[in-house]
């Protein structure tokens, strides 16, 4: 009797568009983990190979992205405060991807480069068109261009830049395309993915919802257009360098400028988490700042490949580079921010219209116990599998590799939970 | 931050059942966050016009608490239609709290 809108009440994206891709990426989570625990020997192996290419997309495509997506979907009207401009292009996008990605990851699994990867890769890039184009239109059409909304377009138009040179380096495989050999490429297609989509994308979210989850008065524009023009330049800097061919001791220049920009926002989460009213820190808050300085992590490889190490002990050390971000960094920090966005969506489908009454709290959707241990077996995994990857232990591999796959089953479970919560009467 | 109201005893009856209105994520209720803005009585119409924010304009939750303080405050009087006004002029703040909720939130 007592609902219905208020005057100015703004509507939020619908739960329709965005829970299929949270759907999506706990599936492609807990296959990662399941083929990584079948393949641990890929890490004696150069990191150029089927097994790895096919995990590492799985996780940067099927986990990453896809969770990114659904749920910058849902976040989006609030970062730059104006609707979704498409719920279509949102449906499409996933759509293609749903498609798209395991169509790509089968194909490098069996390394069959010719029309299994072509279309995957295709279709991966037809969805990140609509995003692309939804993202762009949504800025435009609520007239902010704010420092937010800048790290935002800017991310999706590295993602659409990674992903179309992933498709002419699909391309190159079967008829060249491209002056060398796909590759050689490689490390260019990865840190735009990298850098230019998860760094500014993560940021640029973190640092508006890490204050607004806190409850912290802090802000500073200054220190995120400082973040981002470094990262921006860093990237770019990296880009030039590889193109002209560069003598690989050079690269310190866009390192130490990633390297700062990361310095700088870890100064404004330390400074954000010093000032906030709220003192207790939930377990998912704990998880993904945690992910924060698992970035200390990958930056360590990265300069051990840049000046330390060369032979066959380089190539071990790039794949416990790749680990760090993909199973580390991203992963944690998506294990956190699953819990503090998924039960509100479920919760505003199931509760939003009813007015007054016992309603849970939308913690209480899913298992608090079961997302500690899962975060327990989380970080014993990554810590095991990651010291197995450093001194080629199959022990510590395996054990790892299993632990993973637990944390992975446990994260699914929750996620169904919350996915099929009933209304209590 | 202040309520402003034209009638203080009856802003009270309605802040009564306010208090157990609360913000889903937060845990805490809508008037020691600092949301409700005024509540505003029109006798001759019979009408309450409750003004409040939301802790950011596209907040997620909105609509559901939006359509709890309606519910409140028309149970509180029952004789009156009751609408409610989102306004971000000025924008919530962490500085809008009330001790209490200051209180609540660093326990």
């Amino acid at each position: 009797m007592f609902a219905g809108s208020a005057t100015g009440l703004q509507k939020t994206t619908s739960h329709k568009v965005v829970l299929p891709f949270y759907v999506f990426a706990a599936i492609s989570f807990l296959l990662g983990c399941v083929l990584l625990l079948l393949n641990t020997g890929i890490v004696h192996q150069h990191y150029f190979q089927p097994q790895t290419l096919a995990i590492t997309h799985l996780m940067a495509l099927g986990w990453g992205t896809m969770i990114i997506l659904g749920a910058n979907h849902q976040l989006l009207p609030v970062l730059i405060e104006g609707k979704l401009d498409s719920d279509l292009l949102a449906c499409l996008s996933f759509v293609f991807a749903a498609i798209g990605i395991p169509m790509l990851v089968t194909g490098f699994y069996l390394f069959n480069t010719g029309l299994l990867l072509q279309c995957g890769a295709v279709l991966v890039n037809l969805s990140v068109a609509c995003y692309f184009i939804n993202v762009f239109t949504s800025i435009i059409e609520s007239k902010r261009y704010d420092v937010h909304a800048w790290f935002i377009a800017t991310a999706a138009l590295w993602l659409f830049a990674t992903v179309f040179f992933g498709l002419l380096l699909v391309f190159n495989f079967s008829r060249p395309l491209l002056p060398d050999n796909s590759v050689e490429y490689l490390s260019l297609h990865a840190h735009m993915g990298i850098a230019g989509w998860f760094l500014l994308l993560i940021i640029g979210v973190g640092s508006r919802l890490i204050p607004m989850f806190l409850i912290s008065k802090y802000t500073s524009t200054t220190m995120l257009w400082w973040i981002y023009a470094l990262i921006n330049a860093g990237l770019a800097g990296f880009i030039l360098l590889k193109t002209l061919k560069v003598f690989s001791q050079y690269y310190y220049t866009p390192f130490l400028l990633v390297l700062i920009a990361l310095i700088i926002f870890g100064n404004y989460c330390y400074k954000a988490f010093k000032v906030r009213i709220r003192k207790q820190l939930d377990e998912q808050m704990k998880i993904s700042l945690l992910s924060v300085a698992l970035l200390v992590l990958p930056l360590a490889c990265l300069l051990l490949v840049i000046y330390f190490i060369s032979g066959e002990e380089k190539s071990n050390i790039v794949l416990l580079y790749g680990f760090c971000i993909f199973f580390g960094w991203i992963t944690a920090i998506i294990l956190g921010m699953t819990f503090k966005t998924l039960p509100f969506i479920v919760w505003n489908k199931v509760y939003s219209a009813r007015a007054g009454g016992k309603t849970p709290a939308p913690k209480e959707l899913f298992s608090e116990r079961l997302f500690k241990l899962m975060a327990l077996l989380y970080l014993s995994g990554f810590v095991l599998f990651a010291a197995g990857i450093a001194i080629l232990g199959n022990m510590l591999l395996k054990s790892g590799a299993v632990c993973l796959l637990a944390s992975a089953m446990l994260y699914v479970w929750n996620v169904f939970k919350t996915l099929f919560h009933e209304p209590v009467k | 931050m202040e309520i402003v109201t034209n009638d203080h005893i009856k802003c009270n009856q309605a802040l009564v059942g306010l208090y157990d209105v609360y913000d889903p994520e937060i845990g805490l209720n809508v008037v020691d966050l600092g949301l409700i803005y005024g509540i505003n009585f029109n006798e001759e119409r019979k009408e309450i016009e409750a003004v409040m924010t939301l802790t950011t304009q596209f907040c997620p939750m909105g609509e559901s608490i939006t359509n709890d303080v309606k519910q409140s405050v028309g149970t509180a009087f029952k004789d009156y239609k009751v609408n409610i006004t989102l306004t971000f002029e000025p924008s919530w703040s962490p500085d809008f709290l009330t001790p209490e909720g200051e209180a609540f939130l660093n326990g």
